[in-house]
């Protein structure tokens, strides 16, 4: 269903908000590809400081990725549920996505705290503020998203329910969502494991 | 208008799938602790396996590969550029050498 | 005549503004021919203040060793001089061009995504406001025991680090003080705009097109918006993070640009660039479609090559993104990164050859009829192919190591946005001013600026070529008088005010023709394009109903057939056609529904000026209000349908 009024006519077949969504998370990627490019860049360097390696904890992060990775089963699955119907079901898994994502947050906040107690923050030197931007800037994208996810289960709760058209839609939200998961697919790998 | 629900995955499908990217997840964490033995493996087969998780909720979970080819090319468009340039700045710093 | 239908309910707590006259009509306006209006206007107002930075440069510059200005206020005059001229004069001028034309040249009603297209506007006017307040809030500190240290005044508090903040003499320890603060904030704040506009424009271009409106029948104004589309897409998030990590060193104690941090300067640059460089093909290449518009109707021929201008232009813009080093050719980059780029930046003057001979293709033999939209065209691509060529020889890197921080880059840049962009701009705003207001503009006037501006413009620019070659620096607030400089430069300070005289022309020439002109039929030019089917001024909806296209240049088609020897010649039904066209799109038949107007755009966008001086301060409360601004916003819009729902038996 196209969004303006205009002509009912989209000439590629695909539906116009999920076009501009997807353009959207296209430059997303410009955007976290110069924060990992910067990252990759100072990693290198060999100037003298505490580096990530000196204060991570593997296990524990790898705990956190699985959650943040089980997170995008449960929003396929409200998107799903919505597209049968079935307004309960989605608001449960809706729920379960935004209890992960908050979960995920939680454990990067006592992991950011951890490392702070060690001696490793923002200001410390440009392995920890590489560091820090990144992850923080994927953890601020985290947040959005659990806010619109609860939003999303809020508006749920109406009596109308969730509709598959609307303006702040589930699908979108899905997709950000995602995007939130795959960008830390890639942040899990180069920042913590190579 | 534009959705093809004949091929969108069942939920067993999705569960299915939310399994092999747990045992991807393993591997690359088991890969972490085996460095040693693994050795310089270690870093393509981590990169490789991240990709595929990578590819696997990009053309699933986000239904990329059944879209139409209009998205699709945007967003890997998005990535080569990405890659391309990105690589250019870094091969560019590793190259410089200052005393 | 069909009224736009209101509203008979309404579906959220706040009442959805109704109003169709007034200032608030247009405050919550998402008409994007009132969005690009006022785009125009504000960039104009922009392009002034620009202008009178220009000319109190060039008065410090006409005499060796002066005092009219002190170093500190020179920095912040060229500082403020490019950062108007780039973002708040060209780009906003070439927005109000995308916004007005996009959708009647492809037969739309409006843009895909109407309040964010509103929400551009306010991101950039706000984002206009918070830059320029630095003038009231900002300061600007010498550094410590530096060369400078002097008290510096109100003209002085503007940002001083250049348009290209260079690290780290843009950063906390040269720059002390807030001024650079408001650069980097509020470069921040108008990336976010054009981002947003980006989105909009390609999802408009590629989803709304009208029956008939394939790709290659597309206006190359069109495939032009396309690609700048494109290019801010994906340069622009790199900026905004480079962006980031400037406020967070200068805020925040991170050292990414710092070397006593481990930090890395050149990394600015590269990052700076990456954006700077396809910035520079944002700016050009709105010009170059309204330059292939304008030439083929005045030429009464089709344009040459169109399909060739097309892939051209694409070819500019995918290129465009591999020649951002060029600018670091004295950055002390490797030989090799210096090898590659040169070439690069040889290989993209051919596609933008290409364009020139069919530019020059189009006009030859062609019935030209020189008036004053012609004229700009004309000048553009005699002044573009003179910057374009001082652009080629910066390309060579060791002649670019002479050429670096001396007037001769001015002056290549110069002839191509000025020359180049701004006279193309020109042109389209003499060429459409009677589809958008309705009246002709004053033909003699017309050509009085364009030859005034001709003139300033080359006595300006000029000198600066070799005036660079013999050594003058740019960015210096004094040159010696041993430099023997002064004559030339006396010269390029007249030019200016040659120019500046010639914008004056135009301003009269503008007010005068809105008020008294002539009144437009709806055809002026016997163009070839689909928005002059429509009613001059454009009425409110458009198209009466879709168009429907049949061919490159439909409307061209529609008048004229072919002889056997190629020759357009009018079709008989022609005349009745044209009357049947006028009495149709003035008497729309059917209901039409447009996009209500809405609130939350402007809401949304004031947010984010508060949260830019929340971290200048770093104050919670105004982050916090910011915040909230942001989040009434957010949730108003995304709980309010684009068009309210309309009662069966409302009538008009």
């Amino acid at each position: 269903m196209s969004s303006s009024h205009a002509y009912p006519h989209e000439p590629t077949g695909v539906e116009t908000r999920k076009l501009g969504f997807w353009v959207f998370l296209s430059t997303e990627i410009l955007f976290f590809g110069t924060l990992i490019t910067t990252f990759m860049i100072f990693k290198g360097s060999d100037f003298p400081g505490m580096k990530l390696t000196d204060v991570y904890d593997i296990p524990f992060t790898s705990i956190s990725s699985f959650i943040l990775l089980m997170s995008s089963l449960t929003m396929v699955l409200a998107h799903n549920a919505l597209e049968a119907n079935d307004q309960e079901k989605t608001r449960v898994w809706l729920l379960a996505t935004a209890m992960l994502g908050a979960v995920f947050l939680a454990g990067q906040i006592y992991e950011f705290t951890e490392f702070y107690h060690k001696g490793f923050e923002l200001s410390t030197n440009i392995f920890s503020s590489s560091f820090y931007v990144l992850t923080g800037f994927h953890g601020l994208h985290v947040f959005v998203g659990v806010v619109l996810l609860l939003a999303l289960w809020g508006i749920g709760q109406r009596q109308k329910g969730l509709t598959l058209e609307g303006g702040m839609n589930l699908e979108f939200v899905a997709l950000y969502w995602h995007f939130v998961d795959i960008v830390w697919i890639v942040l899990f790998t180069v920042v913590y494991l190579i | 208008m534009s959705e093809n629900h004949l091929e969108h995955p069942t939920p067993k499908k999705y569960v299915q799938i939310a399994i092999v990217l747990g045992i991807l997840t393993a591997i690359e964490i088991a890969l972490y602790y085996t460095e040693d033995i693994v050795g310089v493996f270690t870093d393509p087969l981590l990169i490789f396996l991240a990709i595929g998780k990578f590819i696997i909720v990009v053309g699933w979970f986000m239904h990329l590969r059944y879209e139409n080819k209009t998205v699709n090319r945007f967003f890997i468009g998005g990535m080569i550029l990405a890659l391309i340039l990105f690589t250019i700045v870094m091969l560019e710093r590793a190259s410089a050498n200052y005393s | 005549m069909t009224k736009i239908i209101e509203p008979s309910k309404q579906s959220n707590i706040f009442r959805r503004p109704s109003s169709e006259t007034g200032i608030w009509s247009w405050i919550t306006t998402v008409d994007h021919k009132r969005i690009g209006i006022m785009y125009g206007y504000a960039a104009f107002f922009f392009l002034l203040i620009g202008g009178l930075e220009a000319l109190v440069l060039r008065i410090q510059l006409s005499q060796p060793d002066n005092n009219f200005l002190t170093a500190a206020e020179y920095n912040a005059m060229f500082t403020m001089h490019g950062t108007t001229m780039i973002f708040l004069a060209i780009m906003p001028i070439s927005a109000a061009f995308f916004n007005y034309l996009l959708p009647l040249q492809i037969g739309a009603r409006d843009v895909a995504f109407p309040r964010l297209n509103a929400l551009s506007f306010w991101i950039f006017i706000f984002g206009g406001a918070f830059l320029y307040s630095t003038f009231i809030f900002g300061t600007a500190g010498a550094p410590e025991g530096g060369y400078l240290a002097e008290e510096v005044g109100w003209l002085g508090s503007a940002p001083n680090g250049g348009w290209f903040g260079y690290q780290p003499n843009a950063g906390m320890k040269y720059s002390p003080g807030t001024a650079m603060d408001f650069w980097a904030i509020g470069l921040q704040i108008l990336g976010i705009a054009s981002l947003i506009s980006a989105f909009n424009f390609i999802t408009t271009i590629i989803n709304m097109r009208t029956k008939g409106m394939r790709f290659m029948r597309m206006p190359v104004f069109v495939w032009m918006t396309f690609a700048v589309s494109f290019l801010l897409a994906f340069s622009l998030p790199i900026i905004a993070i480079a962006l980031f990590y400037v406020t967070f060193d200068r805020k925040f104690g991170t050292s990414f640009f710092l070397v006593e941090g481990g930090g890395d300067p050149v990394l600015w640059q590269h990052l700076f660039w990456l954006f700077g460089h396809p910035e520079v093909y944002i700016l050009i290449l709105p010009a170059f479609g309204i330059v292939s518009e304008v030439l083929p109707t005045f030429s009464r021929k089709p344009l040459f090559g169109y399909a060739a201008i097309v892939f051209a232009g694409f070819g500019i813009a995918f290129i465009g993104f591999g020649v951002w080093a060029h600018h670091m050719f004295a950055s002390a980059i490797s030989p090799v990164a210096q090898a590659g780029f040169g070439l690069s930046t040889m290989v993209i003057a051919v596609p933008t050859g290409v364009k020139i001979f069919n530019w020059l293709g189009t006009i030859w033999g062609g019935k030209l009829k020189l008036n004053t939209p012609m004229l700009f065209s004309l000048g553009f691509i005699g002044m573009f192919v003179i910057g374009g060529l001082s652009g080629v020889t910066h390309s060579i890197v060791p002649a670019d190591t002479q050429q670096t921080d001396t007037y001769y880059v001015v002056a290549h840049f110069h002839y191509v946005l000025f020359g180049g962009a701004l006279f193309g701009i020109f042109s389209g705003l003499y060429y459409w001013f009677p589809k958008v207001w309705g009246k002709m503009y004053n033909e003699s006037l017309g050509k009085i600026h364009f030859w005034l501006m001709m003139i300033g413009f080359n006595l300006t620019f000029g000198p600066m070529h070799w005036l660079g070659l013999q050594g003058q620096v740019r960015r210096t607030w004094v040159y010696a008088e041993e430099t023997n400089l002064q004559f030339w430069n006396i010269v390029v300070t007249v030019g200016a005010f040659i120019i500046a005289l010639s914008i004056i022309v135009f301003m009269i020439n503008w007010i005068f023709s809105k008020r008294n002109g002539e009144k437009a039929p709806f055809d002026p030019w016997d163009a070839r394009t689909i928005e002059w089917t429509i009613p001059s001024p454009t009425p409110v909806w458009n198209f009466s109903k879709a168009p429907e296209v049949r061919a490159l240049d439909d409307f061209w088609h529609t008048k004229y057939t072919e002889d056997e020897e190629g020759r357009a010649v009018r079709r008989e039904e022609t005349d009745q056609i044209l009357l049947d066209l006028e009495e149709e799109g003035l008497n729309p038949s059917e209901h039409i529904a447009l996009p209500n107007p809405s609130y939350f755009p402007i809401v949304l966008a004031s947010g984010l000026p508060l949260l830019g001086y929340a971290v200048i301060y770093k104050s919670i409360p105004l982050a916090f209000i910011g915040a909230v601004l942001l989040l009434i916003g957010g949730f108003g819009w995304g709980t309010e349908p684009l068009e309210e729902e309309i009662h069966e038996d409302s009538d008009e």
